[in-house]
């Protein structure tokens, strides 16, 4: 009898245990259940604004899925709306049964971003008529009429960090060598990267027009002893700044930036305020970043559509103008550029503010062409 | 072809070949001795991971290279010695137990990391410690071998060294002695009086001793940091290597060098005008052409044998 019960009991607590456990696992349905369940009453009485963000991966990256979620930090305390971040984890199988999930839950606004997602996220806007969707960052033009899609201006900041790393592999600063090679290392020889590259090329030589663009793939975003190694070869042959464009893998470029005492640019966001804190003397070495302002981008859209001023059903590029745009000019950039560089940055600034200056864009580019202009510039 | 051996003929390569090559060769040590006792530890990625991550932790927060060197050596032995526990005493299959490894350590690593640091990509919130690279006196002032051979990271060294350890030990000890014998005809080596589960636990012990250093060599040397998967199929082609090494220490060093250098190479090539993604393509090759090699040569053995028999 004792040991009957027993069993009984230890087989209601493995349940609860099992339960509790699907309530915290990151992912899927049983993360996302609980909120929809607890609030379904609330919701008609108070007026908060609901939003909710979709990370197809997870947090941590330093940059894209965790600017995204600053930017829903700031709709929480800025707009006093009720937020949840939900990561999907790398398994894509997972992303639409979550997609279709938070979509029948009760949230306001549902937000994600990336080309990846782009296609199953307008399948889920278009099947929710009455929720808001915004994705904040997309290659595709086309958005379903409850949808509000954006993109950035990456060629146009890459311009200008291109033609920041011209200027600095001229001048006579501490690290930069008297040869004129600049470096790009990409994560993938793809048109999302190459976007970034042609920019790049097209700034150095707007200050240089005879300035080398030494570029490398590391075929992996995962690989940071792939990226040292490549960094390690590209400034051995005379490079002395590499512009980061490989996610995880860009993290090798530091480590090779420190150990040859030479430049890097960062990406996305400014990613010498993550090292400054533990490594003050690599942070030191990437002189700005190529940022993406995707969390002040995400509280825009919101505060807008809050409002009711916020046009949906069509894609907005984020340049300059729009602030969705710039390069870091922390205390490090504006120590390690001399103040005559930085005026001439500042100028290139202004005309691409006043498009004075067109960059071409790689996303609608053939193949064949972005690599005459990768060949062009080669060393 | 000229700018082709530009790139090649330079010390700077040939320096990066043993540097790309050192997590290679250890994990492919480890897979050796534990493959020459008749289990195969596909758990070398999983370990290689664990203790990336083990040595970032433990020197960060002791603040000294060297203790995180030992915690990330004991916490890839640990791992080693968990799935020899599980294989040897309950009997789960070495494969299963390999690759419960490989993803326990994917997900479990960014767990630690998250819950220590805040952070799931990467360790760059811990300030973790790298262990010394060496300036070999005299050698480094020989032209050309110099600037190759001296300078290298500490465990680019022990690596080396580790290649005649490992060779010593499987050739010349009776602890050798009796792994290849429990590789060979485990029953044969039970009869005799050796406990095999004892010395396979040894060798899986081992393998993770050696792996956990190749690891160490990745997030303490190589980087100076843990990131998610940071492996990167590292300990995978080690495998590779062991097996195309046929199992022996000298084939096993040659092929990893092998891998070492033509990833090296893919990464050398990238300057000239080729298609990158030929030049990723270039580890494969040398793997398939390495296999072609091997299995040509083993054909004809047979072949020859057989002969051998059939006239006798």
């Amino acid at each position: 009898m004792k040991k009957k019960m027993l069993t009984l009991m230890l087989l209601a607590v493995m349940v609860l245990v099992a339960a509790c456990g699907n309530n915290k696992s990151g992912n899927g349905n049983g993360a996302t259940a609980t909120p929809g369940t607890n609030e379904e009453g609330g919701a008609a009485a108070g007026d908060k604004l609901k939003v909710v963000l979709l990370i197809p991966g997870t947090l941590g990256d330093k940059s894209f899925f965790d600017a995204a979620n600053n930017g829903l930090q700031k709709v929480k305390s800025e707009l006093g709306a009720e937020t949840k971040v939900v990561e999907m984890g790398a398994d894509k199988t997972k992303w639409e049964p979550t997609f279709n999930d938070i979509a029948a839950e009760d949230w306001d606004v549902v937000i994600s971003g990336g080309s990846e997602i782009t296609e199953m996220f307008n399948a889920t806007a278009e099947a929710n008529p009455d929720k808001k969707f915004i994705n904040y960052d997309t290659d595709i033009e086309e958005a379903p009429a409850n949808m509000y899609n954006m993109s950035y201006s990456t060629n146009e900041v890459s311009f200008l960090a291109g033609a920041a790393a011209a200027l600095a592999t001229q001048s006579d600063m501490p690290n930069a060598n008297k040869d004129n090679v600049i470096g790009f290392l990409g994560g993938m020889d793809i048109p999302g990267i190459n976007a970034f590259l042609v920019g790049y090329i097209q700034g150095a030589q707007y200050v240089d027009p005879e300035v080398k663009v030494a570029v490398s793939y590391a075929g992996d975003f995962v690989n940071p002893a792939k990226g040292k190694e490549l960094s390690l070869i590209q400034y051995n042959s005379g490079v002395d700044i590499i512009f980061n464009v490989a996610g995880g893998t860009g993290l090798g470029i530091f480590d090779a930036a420190k150990e040859k005492n030479k430049y890097a640019i960062g990406v996305d966001s400014d990613q010498a305020m993550l090292l400054k804190d533990t490594d003050s003397a690599k942070a030191n070495l990437i002189v700005t970043s190529a940022i993406k302002k995707i969390d002040s981008a995400i509280l825009g859209a919101v505060k807008r559509l809050q409002d009711g001023t916020l046009e949906m059903g069509k894609r907005d590029v984020l340049g300059f103008v729009e602030d969705g745009v710039g390069i870091a000019e922390n205390e490090i950039y504006k120590a390690a550029f001399p103040a005559e560089l930085q005026t001439k940055i500042e100028e290139v600034k202004q005309k691409l503010i006043n498009k004075e200056i067109k960059v071409d864009n790689a996303m609608g580019m053939e193949t064949s062409e972005v690599e005459a202009i990768r060949n062009a510039v080669k060393p | 072809m000229n700018s082709l051996l530009n790139v090649i003929l330079t010390t700077d390569f040939a320096f990066s070949v043993l540097r790309v090559t050192t997590p290679i060769l250890f994990a492919a040590l480890g897979a050796l001795i534990s493959n020459r006792a008749g289990i195969i530890n596909i758990g070398m990625e999983g370990i290689m991971l664990v203790s990336a991550l083990a040595g970032v932790i433990v020197s960060a927060y002791t603040q000294s290279a060297w203790v995180g060197l030992l915690g990330a050596v004991l916490s890839g032995t640990l791992i080693a010695g968990i799935l020899a526990f599980f294989t040897l005493k309950f009997k789960t299959h070495i494969i299963l137990g390999g690759v419960a490894i490989n993803m326990f350590a994917s997900g479990g690593t960014v767990f630690i990391l998250y819950l220590l640091s805040g952070d799931k990509g990467s360790s760059t919130s811990l300030a973790s410690k790298v262990l010394p690279s060496i300036d070999i006196p005299l050698l480094q002032d020989i032209p050309v071998l110099g600037p190759i051979l001296s300078g290298h990271h500490i465990l680019t060294y022990f690596s080396i060294l580790s290649v005649l350890v490992v060779y010593y030990l499987l050739n010349r000890t009776p602890l050798g002695l009796r792994i290849r014998s429990v590789g060979e005809n485990p029953h044969a080596a039970q009869s005799v009086g050796v406990s095999v589960v004892r010395i396979q636990y040894s060798a899986l012990l081992l393998s993770g001793f050696f792996a956990s250093l190749g690891g160490a060599y990745m997030s303490m040397g190589y980087l100076s940091l843990f990131t998610r998967d940071m492996i990167a199929g590292r300990g995978w082609i080690a495998i590779a290597a062991e097996s195309m090494g046929r199992s022996t220490t000298v084939g096993t060093a040659l092929t990893s060098l092998l891998f070492g250098a033509a990833d090296a190479l893919s990464n050398a090539l990238q300057v000239l005008k080729i298609p990158a993604e030929l030049i990723a393509t270039l580890p494969y090759v040398a793997t398939v052409i390495g296999l072609i090699i091997y299995a040509v040569s083993e054909t004809r053995k047979k072949n020859k044998k057989l002969k051998a028999t059939i006239t006798k």
